[in-house]
């Protein structure tokens, strides 16, 4: 395994109902993510779709494995790259089950994918309406590290991350399809997701307008200690090289001793007052 | 406490308890506002391959400022200011401030005298009352939606409408007139907000302060129709956007708890305004119910 590795947060808009157009420009910014030395590219979460798609959604999922994700797996292979984007995916079981999905292609081929647990609706999101939640947090041991995901809203749930974390994940991976009036949360919430996990945290989100909705794009990397590391421009497309040092890792351990100080009895207690609130 | 310093738009306010009716309330960043209202109608500008929009300009502080705002998006050659004057309420000054706000903003104009068609209408009508105002005014709003439309259609543009967040929530508009549109860039912005935000723009103040008129009669007023003033009931109504009880609304804002009542009650009563025309439920998905697509494609 990789103690150092180049990611590219590949901040992208997506021309929405055009997954011939958007995997293209998936195509385009993976070869320029490759040309400047990166191991890992990161794209937004369905930007393979767009976001705002209401029912369309049943004609845009596909399955995994499926045309999209073969084209791109083939893009790996060819470039050497690690992929991570999102897209609605189509259960295998079902005709129109559908879920909002992350997806890791590595040149050796579906390295794995995570269905995001938590489905905003309210305000303008109506996520449950159209996605089933995932049901499985995801860490994936990987040529370039242990990689795990999450997806946007999950962050506002402490617990999602922390799993992902006591999975073995060491950089994980959130993409996300945020509009700009909750941009602060976010700001908030990635530095203290990457903190309270001495992990890294590359968040990667959509950006353009669709509808009444504009995405604020700020992707970063944050480090073990909160600190962002990289940030990509406010509401419009950017592409930013970063790099991760695993061997970070241990001394913000031990300087913020979280993980050794977790206490699992507090989980069950968490539990039930969750289930009594 | 959240570190509010952070928000970077219009919600500043999150916490219903904390909510303050006073004018500071509705105080935005103007600058961010402004940037992302030109950003959108760049886009759908762009996006729907059309040469640029259609606005019409009635020397009001709504549409005075969605036609800057249009021209600082994509440029006063790109922006058509329609002034449709007619007889019955024909004001120079009108004309005068929305030809100032086109030199400003180097938007293109043109006048249409929409009162031919009008009178075509009224004798057309065999049950016609002159003396009944509404149905008489609403007919000049609908004059002025099919001005814009035809412009729109022969220019290839979009229709860029004025509405505002106030007389939307209100219902204080005409069914299908001055409220239809392709894009309405300040529909989430009260009044009070949007002459703020014209002045920011760069908007002379005089014609911010300007009350309004829908122009459906002589020296009608906006605030006297709705019996209050902006400044308050856009409070009001923020108060209501936020889910706060009446009784708290009228001890914030100094108002009778039926006074907010009455608000409250029109503003739920219009909604029909607002929306497709309902339909009962027949068949497996339904226009306007749940035939839930995108706005656009793009």
């Amino acid at each position: 395994m990789k103690e150092k590795i180049k990611i590219a947060l590949a901040q992208i808009s997506s021309r929405r109902e055009d997954k011939k157009r958007n995997l293209a420009k998936i195509e385009q910014y993976t070869i320029r993510a490759k040309e400047q030395g990166a191991d890992l590219v990161i794209f937004p979460e369905l930007s393979l779709t767009g976001y705002v798609v209401r029912d369309q959604i049943y004609e845009l999922a596909e399955t995994i494995p499926g045309p999209s994700t073969r084209k791109l797996e083939q893009l790996a292979k060819e470039t050497g790259m690690y992929i991570i984007f999102g897209m609605p995916e189509l259960s295998e079981k079902t005709k129109a089950t559908v879920c909002n999905t992350s997806v890791f292609i590595g040149p050796e081929g579906i390295i794995g994918k995570y269905r995001k647990m938590y489905l905003p609706t309210h305000s303008v999101f109506e996520e449950k309406r159209y996605f089933r939640p995932g049901y499985q947090a995801v860490a994936f041991d990987t040529a370039i590290g242990k990689i795990g995901l999450c997806i946007c809203y999950d962050i506002f749930f402490p617990e999602v991350t922390r799993l992902t974390r006591l999975l073995g994940a060491q950089l994980v991976v959130y993409i996300s399809a945020s509009p700009a009036v909750r941009r602060s949360y976010f700001e908030i919430l990635t530095a203290a997701r990457a903190l309270e996990n001495t992990a890294y945290l590359a968040y990667v989100n959509l950006v353009g307008v669709e509808d009444g909705l504009q995405f604020w794009g700020g992707s970063r990397l944050v480090s073990p200690a909160g600190e962002v590391l990289a940030k990509a421009k406010y509401d419009e497309e950017d592409f930013v090289m970063c790099e991760v040092d695993f061997e970070d890792l241990k001394p913000a351990e031990t300087f913020i001793p979280t993980l050794r100080d977790l206490r699992p009895e507090l989980f069950d207690e968490l539990k039930k007052s969750s289930e009594r609130l | 406490m959240l570190a509010l310093k952070y928000l970077p738009t219009t919600i500043k306010r999150w916490k219903r308890e904390e909510v303050e009716l006073k004018p500071t309330a509705l105080e935005v960043n103007l600058s961010d506002v402004a940037t992302r209202i030109q950003r959108f109608i760049r886009t759908y500008v762009e996006n729907a391959g059309v040469k640029g929009v259609v606005c019409g300009m009635s020397g009001g502080i709504d549409s005075n400022t969605i036609a800057a705002l249009s021209a600082l998006a994509i440029g006063g050659e790109n922006v058509l200011g329609l002034m449709l004057p007619e007889k019955e309420t024909y004001n120079p000054k009108d004309i005068e401030d929305a030809k100032t706000v086109a030199d400003i903003f180097g938007i293109q104009t043109q006048i249409c005298d929409i009162t031919a068609p009008l009178e075509g209408f009224y004798e057309s009508i065999p049950i016609f009352d002159p003396k009944e105002k509404l149905s008489k005014g609403n007919i000049k709003a609908r004059t002025r939606m099919i001005y814009l439309y035809y412009h729109a259609n022969k220019l290839n543009r979009l229709v860029c409408g004025s509405s505002d967040k106030s007389e939307t929530m209100m219902g204080y508009f005409t069914k299908w007139g001055d409220a239809a549109a392709d894009i309405a860039p300040i529909l989430d912005l009260y009044k009070t907000q949007v002459r703020k935000l014209a002045v920011h723009i760069g908007i002379p103040s005089d014609l911010a302060e300007k009350p309004s008129t829908p122009a459906l009669w002589r020296n009608q007023s906006a605030e006297g129709e709705l019996g209050i003033k902006y400044e308050v009931l856009d409070l009001v109504l923020f108060g209501l956007e936020r889910f706060m009880a009446s009784k708290e609304i009228a001890e914030q804002v100094g108002l009778e708890e039926s006074q907010v009542e009455k608000i409250k009650k029109r503003w739920l009563a219009v909604e029909h305004k607002r929306r497709l025309p309902l339909s009962p439920k027949l068949e497996y998905r339904t226009v306007g119910t749940d035939f839930r697509l995108p706005h656009s494609i793009y």
